[in-house]
């Protein structure tokens, strides 16, 4: 071990944290070795997600052309089992695989076993149960709504000890390593560790209102920015550069052949990182976002193109002389799908980010397509080709059956294929419904359900894509499972290096090389990297008081409408409805006809969380206030169906029997209070004769409505109308005090 | 992509609603043609490929044979594409690979010292400058329009070609003021299809009433004249949450709308609600031929 740092409290810090020893070494082999009980516990623990994951991909899908396929059980909705499907893949399927290949890879990489096999097994077993927490708080209705962070307080404390587990192994190990030198898929690794990191705690601050519920610190445009900024390098550092790292060592390893380019690699490496930090809100164009963010956003995703593609070429190039055997060997015809999908959908990311293209494809299914070319090509062929690879070395075997495995390859392609082809039809079909205007000037498909009903062909086959896909990797499964039986599984492999020995020259070879060797100094100049965009971005759009102009109207929620707002979170309406009109004159003649009125920031600075969604399944609901009577509401969301004919909104009988808690109320104002919410002081006492005064006149005027049906005023349904009824209604108030 | 985009192209190209019913469009047959056009010249494409390779290949067999008999060993000449492959990628020949090849070895890894290819380093310089122009010329010179301004830039524009149509061919003014209702089956038949997909959520779609009050019995809560029934549809009542409908549909939709109402007056479907308002005498004399229409 060396530390070349002349720093006394550095030095001090490492001997505190890493268990540190000076003594010098003789230069001769040593002998030890690698781990690979963890490695196995995390290919197990990503083929049994992986399955889950991709089964509750395909309910999901299911239920968007047949909705009862929930069996009417509030557990099972789409608004509650899209967001497991997103975690189970993202945490646990991709999560799992890369935490197997990461600890494959290290150990061999450094000549070392991992830092310590308990923080291994503390590292497994927290993430299990994590996942755990989230199968089960996730389909309970547990959500703060934000994507790819719905996960509550409580487990997001989890996540940060036990990813401090996995960065505090990993460091150790790199700082006992025996190979002087990091390789590329360690700065991969390093850059993961640090950003994910970041952007975990960054964007799960919250006010905690009781156990498993808690308000996001953010509001409204600024909670969406941080949001964004979060959710676009969570598919960065979590999707990405992980992924990249094992392409780097498991791509070359299968090929048998030398990495195409080491400049390449630190060129894209720097620029990859440093780039990709500042592309969020390219989530957010024609949002309320000031206009400088949105286009920051759109100008370093197109600059995103070369330093993605530097990775996919390093990959593709490495196969140079190779390509003879890409044919026959099913591993590198995996992997070579995994990196081509890789770059395709890193071309068509920043071309999504552009203006124009952008107005087309955000909200509809163009999206999903693009991440499921991302999700289904790049991570899950990769930790295909990654597990036909690494299973017959670990069992001492080899592969069952190329056959199936070849087998399992042309299912997948074609599981994509089937995919994301009519998803990219529907998509760009709806949104030009959606702005369709006759020679008049009205819009054609007035009925945001005519556009719904013309898709539905296109999401039966994206079902059988996913059917397909799902197969492939059941198939895989089996292969997997015989390969194991035949071999005999080698728990610690026996390897031999010669130890680090201090030395104060540097071997040469540039500065970067140099850098290779000092970890620490590489994790802080990373660190420093991926800071910039994000305090660039987010540092004006907080401070700057014009990035939102206040409307004097805007009124925080009355309590009826908060506990309303909160049953729209747990079921997670925000999953196919948005709350965002867009400045085009399609989206403010169908959803503000009346008020002529787009989405200003100053609408939302009560909203914790923003509620602005990714997908627009349903149609904007930002002005639905007034716009039906309370009985319409109350009977669509029972029976959505009925009311809608042909619409495949899943129905909420379960909003007529269950009650909101009124033991609630004032710490939900308390926590609103703090973060800023202007309740006054004391309020709390008496909003519940506030918030009952409110459900009476509905349930009141419910009542008369439907001639003898009683209606409970505490029943959760009156609170949803209330806060349905609330949505757009400040704006418009604000028009009419303009108007006087 | 590059279906994504023709889907694209086919789907701007058609008239409105084309499609609610694609097979009964006028335009449907072009549209058929084309795509099978586009399909045949695909085929014919990769048919002509293909026998450019089979060509390809008994060349290369006449000049390996030619090579064998002259006893030397056959390297074909690199074909265009490979060279021109080799050269903007800046690759070198695979048998100087050792000349380039680092002294790293990572887990039997080695790395080789080649360069980053040329075309891939000019595209990343070409965003760069791309980004740099695009935030000058949206924030510094302003001369594209931000989301606001193009939005107000579509709403004048929508305004200007309306007006011009407007002077092209002035409709007859349909207000409600001076309608009357009329038993057209033409105006009957389009009224029933715009109030099948907007107004049956709540009124059903016999219009025995839901949500919203029964239209068939003769109680009407805002007055049940023709003009009445033009005004509701086209203000709304808000308090009641019918919707202002005069923003959305145009003037002779609310009237064919309108119409329909009033024809499928007097039917009796299952399970009416119960009457509401106040009873509505017909003042107008009906004509004595009428058929009802509707359901």
């Amino acid at each position: 071990m060396e530390i070349r740092s002349g720093f006394f409290l550095k030095t001090y810090f490492y001997r505190i944290i890493f268990k540190e020893t000076f003594t010098p070494q003789p230069m001769e082999l040593e002998k030890f070795s690698y781990d690979n009980k963890i490695v196995k516990a995390f290919i197990i623990a990503t083929v049994v997600f992986g399955l889950v994951g991709m089964l509750v991909g395909l309910t999901a899908a299911i239920q968007l052309f047949y909705p009862v396929f929930n069996f009417d059980l509030q557990y099972t909705t789409f608004g509650r089992i899209r967001p497991l499907h997103t975690n189970a893949i993202i945490f646990a399927f991709v999560g799992n695989a890369m935490f197997a290949g990461i600890y494959y890879s290290m150990q061999r990489l450094l000549k070392t076993r991992m830092f310590s096999d308990m923080l291994s097994w503390i590292h497994f077993w927290g993430w299990q149960l994590i996942i755990l927490a989230a199968a089960i708080s996730l389909p309970l209705g547990y959500t703060t709504s934000k994507e790819y962070a719905e996960l509550e307080w409580p487990i997001d404390i989890a996540i940060t000890i036990i990813w401090v587990v996995f960065g505090w192994n990993m460091i150790g190990t790199i700082l006992r390593r025996r190979e002087k030198h990091m390789y590329v898929a360690i700065w991969f690794y390093i850059a993961t560790f640090v950003t994910v990191a970041v952007l975990h705690i960054v964007n799960s601050f919250a006010i905690p209102v009781s156990f498993m519920k808690s308000y996001s610190w953010y509001a409204g445009v600024q909670d969406a920015l941080v949001q964004w900024w979060y959710g676009h390098n969570a598919v960065a550092f979590f999707l990405t550069t992980p992924f990249l790292g094992l392409m780097y060592y498991f791509l070359p390893k299968a090929a048998n052949r030398p990495v195409y380019s080491y400049r390449l690699s630190i060129v894209h490496f720097w620029s990859l990182i440093f780039i990709y930090i500042w592309a969020g809100p390219h989530h957010l164009l024609y949002s309320t976002l000031p206009d400088w963010a949105q286009s920051l956003g759109t100008v370093f995703s197109i600059m995103l193109i070369a330093p993605s593609w530097g990775g996919m070429l390093n990959g593709l190039f490495t196969l140079r002389g190779a390509w003879d055997r890409v044919r026959e060997d099913p591993v590198l015809k995996f992997m070579v799908v995994a990196v081509t999908a890789y770059g395709m959908a890193t071309l068509e990311g920043p071309l999504l980010s552009l203006k124009e293209v952008n107005a087309i494809a955000h909200f509809t299914d163009w999206i999903v397509a693009h991440v499921h070319v991302g999700g289904l090509g790049w991570n899950g062929f990769l930790i295909f080709g990654i597990l036909y690879w690494v299973v017959p070395r670990m069992w001492g075997t080899s592969l069952y059956s190329t056959k199936l495995a070849n087998v399992h390859f042309w299912i997948g392609t074609l599981g994509i294929i089937f995919y994301a082809l009519p998803m990219y039809i529907s998509g760009v079909v709806q949104s030009l419904m959606w702005k369709e205007f006759n020679a008049e000037g009205f819009l054609v498909y007035k009925n945001f359900l005519e556009t719904t009903v013309q898709i539905l062909p296109m999401h039966m086959l994206r079902a059988i894509g996913g059917g397909l896909y799902l197969t492939g990797a059941i198939i895989m499964t089996y292969n997997l499972i015989k390969t194991a039986f035949a071999g005999s599984f080698i728990a610690n492999e026996p390897a031999e290096a010669a130890p680090l020995v201090k030395t104060e020259t540097s071997s040469g070879g540039g500065w970067h090389h140099v850098l290779e060797s000092k970890p620490i100094m590489f994790s802080v100049l990373t660190l420093i990297a991926i800071l910039i965009g994000g305090i660039v971005e987010m540092v004006p759009a907080f401070l700057i008081k014009s990035n939102v102009p206040t409307i004097t109207e805007v009124k925080p929620y009355t309590p009826l409408e908060l506990h309303g707002r909160d049953i729209y979170i747990r079921e997670g309406c925000v999953g196919c409805h948005s709350q965002l009109v867009r400045p085009f004159r399609s989206e403010v003649e169908r959803y503000d006809p009346l008020g002529g009125e787009y989405s200003k920031s100053g609408e939302y600075v009560y909203d914790h969380p923003f509620l602005w969604g990714s997908k627009r399944t349903g149609p904007d609901l930002q002005r639905l206030g007034g716009k039906y009577n309370d009985l319409w509401h109350y009977n669509h969301m029972r029976y959505p169906d009925v009311v809608s004919t042909g619409s495949i909104m899943p129905a909420y009988p379960w909003l007529y029997e269950q009650k909101i808690d009124l033991s609630q109320t004032a710490p939900k104002i308390k926590a609103l209070r703090r973060i800023g919410v202007p309740y006054e002081e004391g309020y709390e006492a008496i909003a519940n004769e506030h918030l009952k005064i409110q459900a009476r006149r509905i349930s009141e005027n419910l009542e008369l409505e439907l001639q003898g049906e009683g209606v409970d005023p505490e029943l959760e349904i009156v609170a949803l109308i209330a806060y349905l009824q609330r949505l757009g209604m400040d704006i418009k108030a604000s028009k009419t005090a303009e108007n006087k | 992509m590059v279906l994504s985009i023709a889907a694209l192209a086919q789907d701007a190209a058609p008239e409105s609603g084309f499609w609610k019913d694609p097979f009964a469009d006028p335009m449907f047959p072009l549209y058929l043609v084309i795509g099978f056009v586009f399909v045949t010249a695909i085929l014919v494409i990769l048919v002509a490929l293909y026998m450019l390779q089979v060509l390809n290949m008994f060349i290369r067999k006449a000049a390996e044979e030619r090579a064998e008999k002259l006893g030397i060993t056959y390297a074909p000449e690199p074909g265009y594409w490979s060279k021109f492959w080799d050269w903007i990628n800046g690759f070198r020949p695979q048998a100087e690979e050792k000349d380039i090849l680092l002294d790293h070895n990572y887990d039997g890894i080695r790395e080789l010292d080649n360069h980053m290819p040329p075309w891939w380093k000019w595209l990343f310089y070409a965003t760069i400058i791309w980004g740099i122009g695009y935030l000058i010329v949206y924030h510094v010179t302003d001369t594209f329009p931000l989301s606001e301004e193009e939005y107000a830039a579509s709403v004048e524009k929508a305004a200007e070609q309306k007006a011009k149509l407007l002077a092209a061919n002035p409709p007859a003014v349909i207000d409600e003021n001076a309608l009357v209702y009329e038993h057209n089956e033409e105006m009957i038949k389009k009224g029933r299809t715009i109030y099948v997909t907007n107004c049956a959520s709540c009124h059903m779609p016999d219009g025995q009433g839901s949500i919203g009050p029964n239209l068939v019995d003769d109680y009407w809560l805002h007055g049940g004249s023709i003009k009445d029934i033009y005004a509701v549809i086209k203000n709304g009542v808000q308090e009641k949450g019918m919707i202002p409908w005069g923003p959305v549909l145009s003037p002779e939709q609310i009237r064919d709308v309108s119409f329909y109402i009033r024809s499928i007056k007097g039917n009796t479907p299952p399970n009416p609600k119960a009457p509401q308002g106040e009873l509505y005498v017909e003042e107008e004399p009906v004509p004595a031929d009428t058929v009802k229409a509707g359901s």
